[in-house]
């Protein structure tokens, strides 16, 4: 049997361009996903002046 | 006044409008190829040919004038007596590795130094780990400062006033210096225009797909490009791991900025307007810790391709700068080029060559394009590992790298331009450390 070497590359060459290019952009959106998600740091809360989202400041009974 | 910042979730929408935009205009080119036109058809072919020339050509001279600079160190005459040097470290939660960092900076083969380590507000007591150091060790004074946290810029910028000595070396913590690399790296300030040597950075944990490929990108991708750049002394990046600096050059700028994500590029910028030569040295190494995980290798790019936006957008008066040396707009250019136009063009000369073959039966035409470009990248890798005396086995990645690593981050690269282009918020990203050093 021969093989049709040129074709077994392209089918090789097309499905790895293809998948790469599909990861690419859905590991892309994961990534900004994740970003979303992820619980400000007490550095950018400070930034944001949003600090007292972690604490709130104890009011002594009058 | 804080600026009112985006909510993360609009962020998220707006990105997403950004990939489908572009995946649907993508497919629309090539869905309906009879109405782009004769001269639409042209411009494309035009444009895809200059692309693979260009291709080809940049290769070529990355090694040509990697092999003169090369040839040129070799001749290279050691240094009579040894400058005096302040090492600055500058650290946001770095306990994992600042030890191992520190420890290996008290090893180094050099006469005469004192090391600065500034904690930039850490949480996870790298403070307390930097404390460890502090003293004189066998002549080498460590002092530990903490400062309230206000980025690596000013960090930076804070060790460097503490310093005292004329050539300033500024590292990241989680970077871990050779013995000898200090020793190689300022023979390069006997020449009086010299502002900055760039060192030479490796992937030190090398254990699975992701961090193999950035370790050969770090050597095929990055310091052959340096070291090509070196030969005329305009390197356009000084690497945040290990970069060693005139002082009278980076006090010239005014030191490191904060308004950018990329405050090496920046400052490398910085320097080449105010006339300075920047010169790379390959055997000032420093082991760096990579991203072990795809995300993290996005989030890690994401940041150098907004920062250096931004850092370009910060001096574009220079890319067309008439006065001083062409050295510097041409530098500029091939940073915009490398980091917005080639990203694109990359993307679509894949989907352009499978879209021919598929459409056209034109499968010759891609398997030699992929033939001519996988053939290019294991000549340059293989270059590259020999002048390196890199491990060999790296080469086979770059079977892979080309049509799966450098496509993946291009997609990166081109949604981080587009989403500064726009002006999307982005913070600084910091990388979650294994302590691999």
């Amino acid at each position: 049997m021969r093989f049709d070497w040129i074709n077994i590359l392209t089918t090789v060459i097309f499905v790895s361009i293809v998948v790469t290019l599909v990861l690419a952009v859905a590991s892309y959106f994961a990534y900004k996903v994740r970003e979303a998600r992820r619980p400000k740091t007490a550095a950018e809360l400070r930034q944001e002046g949003e600090m007292k989202a972690f604490f709130s400041q104890y009011q002594p009974p009058k | 006044m804080a600026k009112k910042k985006m909510h993360p979730l609009l962020q998220l929408a707006i990105s997403i409008l950004l990939i489908v935009t572009l995946v649907v205009l993508t497919l629309s080119i090539f869905r309906y190829p009879d109405r782009l036109g004769p001269i639409a058809v042209t411009t494309l072919v035009i444009t895809l040919a200059s692309f693979l020339t260009l291709l080809i050509l940049r290769h070529f001279l990355l090694i040509w004038f990697s092999y003169l600079q090369q040839r040129e160190l070799a001749q290279g005459e050691p240094l009579e007596a040894y400058p005096f040097l302040s090492i600055v470290v500058p650290a946001y939660n770095e306990a994992e590795v600042i030890q191992a960092s520190l420890g290996s900076l008290l090893e180094l083969r050099y006469p005469y130094y004192e090391i600065i380590a500034v904690d930039d507000g850490s949480t996870d007591g790298t403070y307390e780990k930097m404390r460890a150091f502090e003293g004189n060790h066998y002549g080498v004074q460590v002092q530990v400062f903490r400062k309230e946290n206000s980025g690596k810029a000013d960090a930076l910028n804070y060790g460097i006033r503490r310093s005292r000595a004329p050539i300033v070396v500024c590292m990241d913590a989680d970077s871990r210096l050779t013995p000898d690399a200090l020793r190689y790296a300022v023979k390069h300030f006997k020449d009086p225009h010299v502002g900055a040597v760039a060192g030479n950075v490796k992937v030190i944990n090398r254990h699975n797909i992701w961090t193999k490929l950035q370790a050969l990108e770090y050597i095929e991708g990055l310091n052959i490009v340096r070291k090509a750049q070196a030969y005329f002394r305009t390197v356009n990046v000084i690497p945040g791991p290990i970069g060693i600096f005139r002082r009278r050059a980076i006090e010239g700028t005014g030191g490191y900025d904060s308004d950018t994500f990329a405050e090496d590029f920046d400052m490398t910028v910085k320097m080449l307007a105010d006339g300075w030569k920047i010169h790379y040295e390959p055997k000032a190494i420093a082991y760096t810790e990579a991203p072990e995980e795809l995300l993290d290798v996005i989030k890690q790019r994401y940041r150098w391709s907004r920062g250096i936006l931004q850092a370009l957008r910060k001096q574009k008066h220079l890319l067309t700068r008439t006065s001083g040396t062409v050295t510097t707009p041409l530098s500029l250019w091939y940073m915009i080029f490398e980091g917005l136009i080639w990203p694109g063009m990359n993307i679509f000369a894949n989907v352009f060559f499978i879209y021919i073959a598929l459409m056209f039966g034109m499968t010759k035409l891609l398997v030699m394009w992929w033939l001519l470009l996988t053939v290019l990248d294991v000549l340059i890798a293989v270059h590259a590992i020999l002048m390196e005396g890199e491990d060999m086995r790296l080469a086979l990645y770059s079977i892979f790298y080309r049509f799966f690593y450098i496509l993946l981050i291009d997609v990166t690269k081109v949604f981080a331009t587009l989403e500064e282009l726009v002006g999307l918020d982005m913070q600084w990203g910091k990388l979650a450390r294994k302590g691999r050093i």
